[in-house]
């Protein structure tokens, strides 16, 4: 559903992508990891372009997504992103938030979004914070909220860029919990993420980046216990240690 | 002074309106506010020309806003009342005069002021709403200069004041605005400058100061409702924005 196919970035002179061969099947559920600096973020952003990339293809649903005939904001409008820092927007209510983009990109009707979004925010949990505005809300359900606000749109897919890593600890849980119940529900998924727990529990396959390439594609269970490449067992062992 | 006062307030406030051309401190007022409400939007224009990634749009605002900087608004208010007539083939009144010249000074540090407020809004705002499929333009309006705009209420209030003690240059190309009305009296009664000019100065003071007053009322009722429904902020826990604003004047 989304394939990668040679694709490779530069910032000046930074090889950040190289030539990056992969494909998340529809469905499916990837967790990319990596050490920091590795192109993982890099990698999830070029799938709705809010990265270019320099050289290669990217295809969604068998369709380049660079093609001179796609529509950049009725493409995005079907991938649902969810950014580390929430992103949510302030000066807007939680409902507000989920209903601004079916409604002015969409055209939908006020009542017919705003029920919406009222299942939406059952579905995460938040059924009684849709009159909330961003700042009252702990960062957990900030990111609830945005996850709700991405399904809004009813997208075929969602990427996750670090959703849990501005979180507390204590509010890593619900945000997994919603994730595992989208994944449930048969999602494609594509997470950028160091919950190696999530990985392991949700994942079907995990990719894991090392200097812009990714060089271990591997069933949770084989790469948790048997990494193949070196980079990919110190890593492990580094994330064992802490 | 309190005599002075008595005998000439219909003409600080009116003018000789109903038996001459409108004046006093209503021209004054009339004079900055539809200055500032054709500017805003200018304004607007202006600050999104200058971060744009087009040169087009981007070399004539630059352009504009370092032209209007480096020159005192008296140049400009010369420049249009020498200009305007020219380039239209009409006379125009001291009030358009003025009202250009205001509406261009003002449109370029509105845009800067906007621009400002524009980019220090994090990165984020923009990439989420464009990654919900959000066009520019929608972005924009819906979710970037809402924020930016309340951002900068505080610096575009004191704008605002300049523009109403601007005004007061008017007299110059003979507006008839406030300080105009100020100097008829001066020069009828040639004995009592110190009366007419604190008058002329207490009525500017007043004018901006309730002004500022206003704004900040309005800003901590955005502030409140942004807080959510219930106010569950503390009183006193932040620093109104506007406080710099006011005490800069």
């Amino acid at each position: 559903m989304i394939k990668f196919s040679g694709v490779n970035k530069w910032y000046g002179e930074y090889h950040a992508l190289v030539d990056v061969n992969a494909e998340v099947r529809k469905g499916e559920v990837v967790v990319v990891c990596g050490p920091s600096g590795s192109g993982k973020s890099t990698l999830i952003r070029t799938v709705n372009r809010l990265e270019e990339i320099d050289g290669g293809n990217i295809s969604f649903d068998d369709q380049d997504i660079h093609e001179k005939k796609v529509s950049l904001n009725a493409f995005r409008s079907k991938v649902g992103f969810v950014f580390q820092q929430f992103n949510l927007f302030p000066h807007l209510s939680v409902l507000d938030n989920i209903t601004l983009s079916p409604m002015r990109v969409r055209g939908m009707k006020r009542a017919v979004a705003e029920r919406k979004a009222a299942d939406l925010l059952s579905r995460v949990g938040l059924a009684n914070k849709a009159q909330a505005f961003p700042g009252q809300l702990s960062g957990g359900q900030q990111q609830r909220v945005a996850i709700a606000r991405a399904l809004a749109m009813d997208p075929p897919a969602m990427l996750f860029d670090e959703p849990t890593s501005a979180l507390d600890p204590e509010m890593v849980g619900e945000v997994l919990n919603v994730m595992k119940s989208l994944a449930q529900d048969g999602m494609t998924m594509m997470c950028v993420t160091h919950e190696m727990g999530f990985a392991r529990e949700v994942a079907d396959r995990v990719w894991f980046m090392d200097a812009g390439k990714i060089i271990e594609t591997a069933e949770p269970e084989a790469f948790f216990l048997h990494p193949q490449h070196e980079r990919a067992q110190r890593f492990l062992s580094d994330l064992r240690t802490h | 002074m309190f005599d002075v006062l008595r005998d000439n307030w219909t003409l600080l406030l009116i003018g000789q309106y109903p038996h001459g051309p409108i004046g006093g401190i209503i021209v004054t007022i009339l004079l900055s506010v539809s200055a500032l409400v054709i500017a805003i939007p200018l304004g607007i224009l202006v600050a999104l020309a200058r971060i744009s990634r087009y040169k087009v749009l981007r070399a004539p605002a630059t352009a504009l806003v370092y032209a209007v900087r480096g020159v005192p608004l008296l140049m400009v208010i010369f420049w249009v009342y020498f200009l305007v007539p020219v380039l239209t083939g009409y006379p125009v009144t001291g009030f358009v005069t003025m009202l250009c010249a205001l509406v261009i000074y003002d449109s370029a540090y509105l845009g800067e002021i906007i621009r400002a407020g524009i980019e220090a809004l994090p990165k984020g705002q923009t990439e989420a709403s464009r990654a919900l499929g959000m066009s520019y333009l929608k972005t924009m309006r819906a979710v970037i200069l809402p924020q930016a705009l309340y951002n900068v209420v505080p610096s575009m209030v004191t704008q605002f004041v300049s523009t109403i003690k601007e005004t007061s240059l008017g007299y110059i190309i003979n507006v008839q605005e406030l300080s105009f009305a100020a100097d008829q009296i001066n020069n009828r009664l040639l004995t009592k400058p110190f009366p007419v000019y604190l008058i002329l100065a207490l009525s500017y003071f007043v004018l901006c100061y309730a002004l500022t007053q206003l704004a900040h009322y309005l800003e901590r009722r955005v502030t409140r409702k942004r807080a959510g429904k219930g106010n569950k902020m503390r009183p006193g826990k932040e620093r109104p924005l506007l406080e710099a604003a006011v005490s800069e004047h």
